[in-house]
């Protein structure tokens, strides 16, 4: 897994990271009983402050998608599928594209048809992700 | 602008500090709150007031009123003590030692402080590659902040003050420095305190904030409750709209025809009600980075 994350951008840190995680499980870089990096590890890496990598993982666990063995560190959970990761992830990609939307005066229908024909224009290389 | 959570302990506190240096004040009525355990980023313009407020808890300079502690002393009364649990960058370089090789000065520092770890000492100069044969007098301001440094962490104290800790390095450097001392908080869990007017450059690290004006301390707050309570709003309404007239907590406001931006300190469900209410479109709500919420802050004539 390679955390990576932006600062600029207006999303909390700790939900960046949570949201790598979970592209990690839904793309197959993560699975099951796999380690992440240690806090201080992580931290050092992303120079963030390690109570913002410690908040990711303890919401994480909240939510069953890692949990914590004493003294080795922390682990993938396994729950079968990552259907719900996938879920959770498209929900957010959805809310910041209607935001976006938003603000620029374009309303749901229109969004959704300027996806679709985008999609269409795209082709092959990035429809296979769905099907 | 913010009243401390219950139940929080604190590393510094400073109540209703002073401090003159002739006719000119360099701190003013200050009460700093910086919890245990936190990343407080001290922000201001240069000549602020953010040097003169880590040297009096140092008790480097005396102030001329008001109450500090520090690690649960004064330092008025019990300096050295103090100093030995603080590990300080201070804004210069060093006097006095410039003759001495860097590896000396290390271990001239170490004697002082019973916690120093050599091996820690040696690692965190050769991951800041520091030169033990070069003189100080001889360093540039870079690698002299490196050394700094290494004498601040080294004795892995409760306390760290950093004065500008990045002035000086490149950007591979400073970088570097911000690994290391992100390691260093999981290590250790110690209590920061950096002063910078670059505030973007300590920005992922930071998570309590005091914005620092002419000796006063214009804002004090959590980065969580800055997120929660600090944000842009840009509406548009009808023709001639001026927006809700009951808006408080307006820091900035900025119009550009029929469409006005906010910045503002206050809940967001309700700025947004009033926009709505006096006949506005909502089309965007923003938190700001943290140089632009210092920037705003800084610049506001009334705050919250």
């Amino acid at each position: 897994m390679n955390v990576v994350i932006n600062p600029a951008e207006a999303r909390p840190i700790y939900l960046q990271i949570m949201d790598e995680v979970r592209r990690a499980l839904v793309v197959g870089t993560l699975t099951s009983e796999d380690p992440l990096p240690s806090v201080r590890h992580l931290a050092g890496e992303l120079r963030v402050n390690p109570n913002t990598v410690a908040q990711a993982y303890r919401e994480l666990e909240r939510e069953g998608v890692v949990y914590v063995r004493r003294g080795q560190g922390t682990f993938i959970a396994d729950r079968g599928s990552v259907d719900l990761d996938r879920g959770i992830l498209a929900r957010g990609v959805a809310e910041r594209a209607l935001l976006d939307a938003h603000r620029h005066g374009i309303g749901v229908d229109d969004l959704l048809g300027a996806i679709r024909r985008a999609a269409g224009s795209q082709g092959d290389s990035m429809r296979t992700e769905t099907e | 602008m913010d009243s401390p959570l219950d139940g929080t302990t604190f590393a510094v506190t400073t109540r209703a500090l002073a401090k003159r240096f002739g006719r000119q004040t360099a701190l003013d009525a200050l009460d700093l709150q910086v919890p245990k355990g936190a990343v407080y980023v001290l922000a201001g313009a240069n000549g602020a007031g953010k040097s003169t407020l880590l040297r009096v808890l140092l008790n480097l300079v005396r102030p001329d009123a008001g109450g500090v502690e520090v690690l649960g002393l004064d330092p008025c009364r019990s300096g050295a003590q103090v100093r030995a649990r603080i590990g300080y960058v201070p804004e210069g370089p060093e006097s006095g030692c410039g003759w001495m090789p860097v590896g000396r000065f290390l271990a001239h520092h170490a004697v002082y402080f019973p916690t120093w770890d050599p091996d820690y000492a040696a690692r965190l100069s050769r991951a800041l590659e520091i030169r033990p044969e070069r003189r100080l007098s001889h360093l540039s301001k870079g690698q002299a902040r490196r050394v700094q440094l290494v004498t601040a962490l080294a004795h892995r104290p409760p306390l760290l003050l950093l004065d500008e800790p990045t002035d000086g390095l490149d950007p591979v450097a400073r970088d570097e420095v911000l690994g290391l001392l992100s390691e260093h908080l999981a290590d250790t869990g110690c209590t920061v305190v950096v002063s910078t007017h670059l505030v973007h450059e300590v920005e992922r690290i930071a998570d309590h904030l005091g914005v620092l004006r002419a000796g006063r301390l214009v804002a004090q707050t959590s980065r969580d409750r800055l997120a929660a309570m600090l944000r842009t709003y840009r509406a548009e309404g009808p023709d001639g709209w001026v927006g809700p007239p009951d808006l408080s907590g307006v820091l900035q406001r900025r119009g550009h025809g029929r469409e006005i931006q906010w910045t503002v300190w206050g809940d967001e469900r309700e700025v947004v009600e009033r926009i709505v209410r006096s006949g506005g479109t909502v089309r965007d709500v923003a938190r700001l980075p943290l140089d632009e919420a210092v920037l705003t802050l800084l610049r506001s004539k009334d705050l919250p």
